[in-house]
């Protein structure tokens, strides 16, 4: 039977070129536009490295401190009663903000209140917002540098091309020793091959390479730099700033899913109980906390309500562009199919007269209208890899590569089957329901 | 056998009722070829596609085989249509895009026979046509009386007890047409299958057993 309809099916695309053409043309240029889209969130969200924990992941990023002052207001209602006035005063006593601060945390103030939290199977404090320029003969370099403790290497998984991270004891003992993307290593020694254990000059500070990483891709900008050394070879000034701000941040592994609401909470419960040095000043301090998502999506699209909020508005945004570019081109496809599928009315009936049910029926528009769409997606496939191959080329998203592996491929065979479906079934349901002898009637000569 | 009873067929708009078929009461045993004849307009094709259960009447019961038709669009009644009965049309109807042999093989698709017993079935019907060396040529390769052929070889792929012929000769010449009309009396005298045949042409219809004649929906003979 579907040998049957495959071989009607391909038969049925050539009877009107123009429409096939159509049809192809809008599946396949909307899956490229697809495939391009899920490459490009495999690339931001997926768990390439070093983003392998992703999932258990939970940040502190910033701290925002708020001086909060009872606000009494005298709300009164007037109502006439028996021809006198009477009057209710209601006191409503609420809280305004007189003033407000919010910075990433200090080195002092994450390392003091943060290392004992409820649901952490680990922690790390770094910093990710130093840069230094760097003059290699006559010419300058900008590094970005992250500042890090030895547990940061445990917790994101970064790939070693060459060498190893810093250690435990390399960190308490202020070693002097750097960890340098492949990129930074080809920039400041001109190769990247026996360079170990050379030494370049940071910060007029003499450190030697010990690693080289993989580059990371331009999403994970809050901890992607040329450079990595140890947190204790920072600025003094920076590191023992007493301060509860400064340029620092923490990342916890929770040990599952649950783990991470547990030191959302316990996060939580540590900044009511923290005593402000300066209650006159500030009184109130909250700790913004956020999974993966919520952070990469703050990055994104900076709410004053937070993470979470801007993760709402992520979705929102994605949702819709999702919506338009799969919506839109069904919506066409049906539309095209409805006339495709009227034209056909005569073999329909005939098809009934001779047996067929109208679940035949349908099965047999949708199976050629699958069959319409792979073939789209077939030549979408081909255009996206095209397209996949000028945006790494070109270089339009820096330091991001954009890869068609497994799941983006399996992604876009479900779009569409999906598709497939959705386009042909409409028209297909109302064509498997007419009269047998008004459809044949129809294009009848 | 085919047996209607009372059966009326109404055609209603919002201002317009119109009776294509009145009250009709007709028998046809079994190895009948019975010929349908009358005026255009007179409801002769309604008749028959009443018969073929791909039409509903207003009012009255069709029964076929002993089983009474209630719900038109059941898989019971497809099933029914599928293996018992087989169709001609005057204008062939057959799948332009499809080969001879798999027009042919159409009824079967929905008996879910193998692909090698459909493919078996449908070369002995073509040879019964004298088809079978076009099997693989598409329609519009062929004649008119070579498509009507292959649209009889359809009907009678699935040895059906019945043939419902709506004009079968309506689009032919008088040779061709002469040459449909043996191939349905040699079906009707070698396998007593039982034809209804809709005609225009007094001529064949005095070459079957039995002629009605129907007149404004009524039948006057």
């Amino acid at each position: 039977m579907f040998s049957n309809y495959f071989k009607l099916a391909v038969k049925v695309l050539g009877r009107r070129p123009s429409f096939t053409a159509i049809s192809l043309f809008g599946i396949s240029f909307t899956l490229m536009i697809l495939i391009l889209l899920a490459a490009f969130l495999d690339a931001e969200l997926g768990e390439e490295q070093p983003l392998g924990n992703r999932d258990e992941l939970v940040f502190v990023d910033r701290i925002t401190m708020k001086l909060e002052v009872p606000d009494t207001t005298w709300q009164v209602d007037s109502t006439l009663v028996n021809g006198q006035m009477t009057y209710d005063s209601t006191e409503i006593i609420t809280t305004s903000n007189r003033s407000f601060s919010s910075a990433m945390l200090s080195y002092s103030f994450a390392d003091r209140h943060l290392r004992d939290v409820a649901g952490a199977k680990d922690y790390s404090i770094y910093s990710p917002t130093f840069n230094y320029d760097l003059f290699i003969n006559g010419n300058k370099l900008t590094f970005d540098a992250v500042y890090s403790d030895e547990r940061f290497w445990d917790i994101y998984n970064f790939e070693f091309l060459q060498g190893r991270p810093f250690r435990k004891q390399e960190v308490e003992g202020q070693a002097q020793v750097v960890v340098l993307t492949q990129k930074a290593t080809k920039q400041y020694f001109g190769t990247d091959e026996d360079v170990l254990g050379k030494f370049m000059e940071i910060d007029n500070k003499r450190f030697e390479l010990i690693g080289i990483v993989k580059e990371l891709s331009n999403s994970k900008g809050f901890l992607s730099g040329q450079a990595y050394l140890p947190i204790t070879t920072a600025n003094p000034v920076v590191l023992n700033n007493d301060s509860f701000q400064g340029p620092f941040e923490v990342v916890f592994l929770a040990g599952s899913a649950r783990g991470k609401e547990d030191i959302r909470q316990d996060l939580d419960r540590k900044a009511r109980q923290i005593v402000m040095p300066n209650p006159e000043q500030y009184n109130v301090l909250e700790l913004q906390s956020s999974d993966f998502l919520s952070r990469y999506a703050f990055s994104v699209f900076p709410r004053r309500d937070g993470p979470d909020s801007s993760q709402r508005m992520l979705f929102i945004v994605f949702g819709g562009l999702l919506l338009l570019f799969v919506l839109l081109p069904t919506l066409n496809l049906i539309n095209l199919n409805v006339s495709r599928i009227m034209e056909r009315s005569t073999e329909i009936g005939v098809r009934k007269a001779f047996g067929a049910h109208s679940n035949n029926i349908l099965l047999q528009l949708v199976f050629e209208n699958i069959v319409l769409t792979f073939l789209g997606g077939a030549i979408g496939l081909l255009l996206a890899l095209g397209a996949l191959y000028l945006v790494n080329d070109s270089n339009i998203l820096p330091n991001t590569t954009l890869r068609f592996n497994v799941s983006v491929f399996l992604y876009s065979l479900l779009i569409c089957l999906v598709f497939g479906i959705i386009s042909g079934l409409l028209p297909a349901w109302r064509m498997s329901r007419i009269q047998i002898v008004n459809a044949i009637k129809q294009n009848q000569l | 056998m085919i047996q209607l009873k009372d059966i009326t067929k109404v055609y209603q708009t919002k201002t317009i009722e119109t009776t294509a078929l009145n009250n009709i009461n007709l028998e046809v045993p079994n190895g009948e070829f019975l010929s349908i004849m009358g005026p255009s307009g007179c409801g002769k094709s309604t008749l028959l596609n009443i018969m073929g259960m791909i039409d509903e009447p207003t009012t009255g019961v069709v029964t076929i085989a002993g089983q009474s038709v209630n719900n038109y669009h059941s898989k019971a009644v497809a099933r029914f249509r599928n293996e018992k009965l087989g169709f001609i049309f005057q204008s062939f109807h057959l799948i332009n895009e499809l080969s001879v042999i798999d027009n042919v093989e159409l009824p079967l698709i929905y008996r879910k026979a193998s692909a090698k017993k459909r493919r078996q079935l449908a070369e002995q019907a073509l040879e019964q046509v004298g088809l079978k060396n076009r099997m693989k040529h598409f329609p519009g390769q062929l004649s008119g009386g070579q498509k009507q052929r292959v649209a009889i070889a359809r009907a009678i792929v699935g040895q059906p007890q019945i043939i419902l012929a709506d004009e079968p000769t309506g689009n032919l010449d008088s040779v061709m047409g002469n040459e449909i009309m043996n191939i349905l009396l040699r079906l009707n005298e070698d396998h007593n299958t039982t034809i209804v045949m809709v005609t225009h042409d007094e001529m064949m219809a005095q070459k079957t057993h039995r002629l009605v004649r129907l007149f404004d929906g009524s039948q006057v003979q």
